[in-house]
């Protein structure tokens, strides 16, 4: 269960890197005028659809990994290629770790013209607009497929898990660790609308930045583990940490 | 955090400091400097405008379809990988109901557009892709609810969904892409309704380019497309006339400047008053043309309707195949996935959009440049030309007369040309008129000269300071008794036997100098033609010339074969003939007097005539002046057809594939349903490759319209030349 724990923290630690991002689409969803409890109502919404996508994608990642190995489901990584994934997942999280602590320069080619990106750009501007209790969810669903590295740190470590199960609990950490601050700016989203502010300006920037380096070392360390578990023979032990 | 020593960038969108390379991206007309591509999302949904609430509500429906579809995975997958082996009956029981309770209203969610579709087809007594599916998720649903009930050990409610999801996301991305492909398209379509603004008396309105009638005033501001014919009254501006000229360098405009409607204003707001109804603009009068062109299918794209539309009834039968030879060999459930997983493969998606796709892009593309076709097969039919035939005055050739050689007895040619421009300078005559005009770029100002006598179509005489001066053919100067001094008869003959016809020039009772007139050459045909033998095609010039004359154009060229003194009807069976030799023949003329021959060619190409279409027998019609484009608008042509080609064995090679994997039972249904969306998406994608087919250059700056636009917008200040004229 520690694993988890630290998941859910560095959860917690990363969102300082949604508040500048996804925050924008919380303060933007913005308060329900029926009052506070149906503002909630909304902004709950809006994250289950963001984490029911986050879970969708590791329990997929986990499950197809484990197509790869002959092993059951769950089990210690004891086939070769299993040992594969958890190295690669491993790297993976670690370079983008390294990226989130400032010490790697981001190098990953970002598509120049991007048309999957600019539809799913116009998606989300459509749906942010429109009105009725259904459209946060739809909003959600679709911000969870929202290109972020600390979603792809995540998933890597869900493909490298051993399961659909493992995979989907390794995500939901994750999502619920980004619930605090996402609802804390959804809350202060009518305030700030109100008060002329951008969502993520409220922020004294060397908070979010130390925010941002913490959820780098998080996922520095969990990279390591999952790295150990495809090198170390009795890995088996290392999960049950 | 070193880094943050200097100011660092930060990113437009979360305020976060951008490390090393960030992802730079142009909103709405500004440069914004982004940490990560999501960022750089998330600000343009944040700042992007328009309210397409029909678009959100497709939207709504498909994210929640998506909400039930994906925690119907989860269970299921958490069934697969045999999560709830350990406990009891009971327990697979309760998730089956759950199951079926997220599925239905998923099933009506996603399906009902589906459901709807096929009944109105059926009722047609269709069956069209959306049978398929609709039969493929319902009967999914149907068996796994009666498994629930009769308390089966499998249910696929995931199947059903996701096979519906999966098809709705590839048609809503395939549409996009579509909707991406019209984009370029659109303004070429829409000129009637562009929006001018009317300036009245200090009040600014928008009213329709259609409403616009003579004398009206209108205000273009940078960056606006110029919706009218007219008069620029205030304001200086460049724009760009690439759908009308074909020549995308921008033009300076001033007052007293006629402007185009179609062009793109830069850098500078206009005030232009209109000189012509808005109707009957020539941007207008292409954009009904294009229209017309989009409206006629291609060949291709007829025959993969026909294939397609005998698709499906025969995917429907081979699933009940595969469905009865697989239940007498596994289990009726394994038989029935294999089943569905031949309905879905099997869709003929991408066929239908392999052509259509294609050809519209390439349509679009050639509009952009003010080049038009009458339609998608005309672009399918250049593609296979293999003779390109030339007509010579008016194509090749500028077709007006000019000084094209200047021989003397000594004297110097600008004494000669100053003569003979002094008598012909009253003249009225084409031949005055070149005379005049060569004078005038020699910079040779014209001898004062007194007439006496004019002889129409032989000669002039005058006097210049006393001295008698003539100008006018051989015969007239035999006539009058001057002599042809003996040093210039070998330079007559020489300049004659080009093909040209001369004229003599004279004083105090000699020959002095004689003056070649004859059609000259484009600047840029030498270039065009090189450029077409480049690409393997067999060059023809076809004239109705004499044969000298069509020699002399036919070596500058550089053409493979010349034919000279060829009346309209002897053209028409050179034509034939060698179509007959070689394939194909695509003609190229000035669509005036060559109209029959353009008509006879397997495609006829004018330059620069009639602007409509429909009264025009050429198929296609480049801009005035537009010869240069000729090699490009093969070029595109042979694009389009590559992409048809490509797309349509991608299509059926990706079904046959897929079909055959399907049939022996080697295919989940819900991988089918991701192949065959992904089928559908590659066919988009591959045809909007044909957007980077590279543009014509004009000049040595490569051109790219977003990358100018870019520029224009930043140097705005900064002065730029007018366009530099051809030589004549």
């Amino acid at each position: 269960m520690i694993e988890y724990s630290l998941i859910f923290l560095a959860g917690v630690a990363g969102s300082w890197h949604c508040v500048g991002m996804c925050g924008g689409f919380a303060c933007a969803l913005g308060s329900d005028p029926r009052g506070r409890a149906a503002t909630l109502g909304r902004q709950l919404t809006y994250n289950l659809g963001r984490v029911t996508t986050y879970c969708f994608i590791g329990g997929l990642v986990g499950f197809l990994a484990t197509g790869l190995g002959t092993s059951g489901a769950d089990a210690p990584p004891t086939s070769g290629a299993q040992r594969i994934l958890a190295i690669t997942s491993g790297l993976l999280m670690v370079f983008i770790g390294l990226q989130f602590l400032g010490w790697l320069r981001r190098s990953h080619g970002l598509p120049r013209t991007g048309f999957g990106g600019q539809l799913l750009a116009r998606a989300l501007r459509d749906l942010l607009r429109a009105p009725g209790p259904a459209a946060p969810l739809a909003f959600g669903v679709f911000n969870g497929f929202l290109p972020c590295p600390l979603v792809y740190a995540f998933a890597a470590q869900a493909a490298a898990s051993g399961g659909a199960l493992p995979g989907l609990l390794v995500m939901l950490a994750f999502g619920l660790g980004t619930f605090p601050a996402m609802l804390l700016m959804g809350g202060l989203g009518g305030w700030l609308s109100r008060a002329g502010q951008v969502p993520g300006g409220i922020l004294p920037l060397r908070w979010r930045q130390r925010g941002v380096a913490f959820a780098g070392a998080f996922i520095v360390l969990l990279g390591l583990i999952t790295f150990a578990r495809g090198i170390v023979p009795m890995g088996g032990h290392l999960h049950a940490l | 955090m070193s880094a943050a020593a200097s100011t660092p960038v930060l990113c437009s969108h979360c305020l976060l400091p951008i490390r090393g390379y960030g992802h730079e991206r142009q909103v709405q007309g500004e440069d914004h400097p982004f940490c990560c591509y999501g960022c750089c999302l998330a600000f343009q949904v944040a700042r992007g405008e328009g309210e397409e609430s029909e678009a959100a509500w497709l939207l709504i429906r498909l994210g929640i379809g998506a909400f039930l579809a994906m925690n119907i995975m989860l269970f299921s997958l958490l069934l697969y990988s045999g999560t709830f082996e350990q406990a009891d009956a009971e327990v697979r029981q309760v998730v089956h109901l759950v199951l079926w309770v997220l599925a239905t209203p998923a099933l009506l969610i996603l399906g009902w557009p589906l459901f709807q579709e096929t009944w109105r087809a059926a009722t047609a007594r269709r069956l069209t892709s959306a049978t398929l599916i609709s039969l493929g998720a319902g009967m999914a649903y149907a068996y796994s609810a009666l498994a629930v009930v009769m308390g089966g050990s499998e249910v696929y409610f995931d199947t059903a969904t996701m096979l519906l999801l999966l098809f709705t996301l590839g048609r809503y991305l395939e549409a996009s892409g579509r909707a991406r492909a019209m984009r370029d398209l659109a303004p070429m379509l829409a000129a009637e309704r562009e929006g001018v603004t009317v300036v009245d008396g200090g009040t600014e309105m928008r009213i329709p380019a259609r409403e616009v009638t003579i004398g009206t005033l209108a205000l273009v501001r940078p960056g606006e497309r110029i919706a009218l014919d007219g008069v620029v009254v205030e304001g200086s501006s460049h724009v760009d006339e690439a759908v009308i000229t074909g020549e995308s360098r921008p033009v300076a405009k001033g007052p007293g400047v006629a402007v185009l409607s179609g062009s793109i204003n830069h850098d500078g707001a206009l005030l232009i008053r209109s000189t012509g109804p808005g109707t009957a603009t020539r941007w207008a009068r292409i954009a009904r043309s294009v229209r017309q062109a989009l409206a006629q299918q291609s060949h291709a794209q007829r025959l993969a309707d026909r294939i397609a539309a005998g698709f499906v009834p025969v995917v429907l039968v081979l699933a009940g195949l595969t469905i009865l030879f697989w239940a007498q060999r596994t289990s009726f459930d394994e038989a029935l996935l294999t089943g569905l997983a031949v309905l879905v493969v099997a869709c003929p998606c991408g066929l239908g959009l392999a052509g259509a796709l294609a050809t519209t892009l390439g349509i679009g593309r050639l509009a952009r440049r003010g080049c038009l076709v009458r339609g998608g097969q005309v672009v399918e039919e250049l593609s296979g030309v293999r003779v390109v035939a030339f007509d010579k005055t008016g194509t090749l050739t500028s077709g007006a007369t000019c000084v094209t050689g200047i021989e003397t007895d000594g004297t110097p040619a600008d004494e000669v040309l100053r003569v003979a421009a002094g008598l012909e300078r009253s003249s009225e005559h084409p031949v005055a008129r070149a005379v005049v005009k060569a004078a005038t770029q020699r910079r040779v100002s014209p001898a004062l000269v007194r007439p006496a006598r004019a002889v129409p179509g032989r000669g002039i005489l005058g006097e210049v300071a006393g001295q008698p001066v003539a100008v006018g053919s051989g015969a007239w100067f035999a006539e009058i008794g001057w002599q042809v001094p003996v040093g210039l008869v070998g330079g007559a003959h020489r300049l004659e036997a080009a093909g040209d016809s001369l004229i003599y020039v004279g004083w105090a009772g000699q020959v002095r100098g004689v003056l070649a007139l004859g059609d000259a050459l484009l600047p840029e045909a030498r270039a065009t033609v090189q450029a077409v033998r480049g690409m393997g095609l067999h060059t023809v010039l076809l004239t109705g010339d004499r044969a000298e004359a069509a020699d002399r154009i036919a070596a500058e060229v550089g053409v493979n074969a010349c034919e000279a003194g060829l009346p309209p009807e002897s053209k028409q069976a050179a034509l034939a003939r060698w179509r007959g030799r070689r394939g194909p023949v695509a003609m190229i003329g000035d669509g005036l007097n060559d109209a029959p021959v353009l008509a006879a060619a397997d495609v006829g190409i004018a330059v620069g005539s009639a602007t409509d279409l429909a009264r025009e027998t050429a198929e296609i019609v480049l801009p005035e002046g537009g010869l240069r484009l000729l090699p490009w608008v093969i070029g595109l042509s042979w694009a389009v057809r590559r992409t048809i080609i490509t797309n349509l064995l991608w299509a059926f090679g990706y079904n046959s594939i897929g079909l055959a994997l399907a049939v022996s039972g080697h295919l989940q249904p819900i991988l089918a349903a991701v192949l065959m969306a992904g089928s559908s998406l590659l066919v988009v994608a591959n045809s909007l490759r044909l957007e980077r087919f590279a543009d014509l250059s004009d000049g040595s700056r490569p051109v790219d319209a977003s990358a100018f636009e870019r520029r224009a917008l930043r140097h705005r200040t900064r002065p730029r030349g007018s366009t530099p004229q051809p030589a004549a």
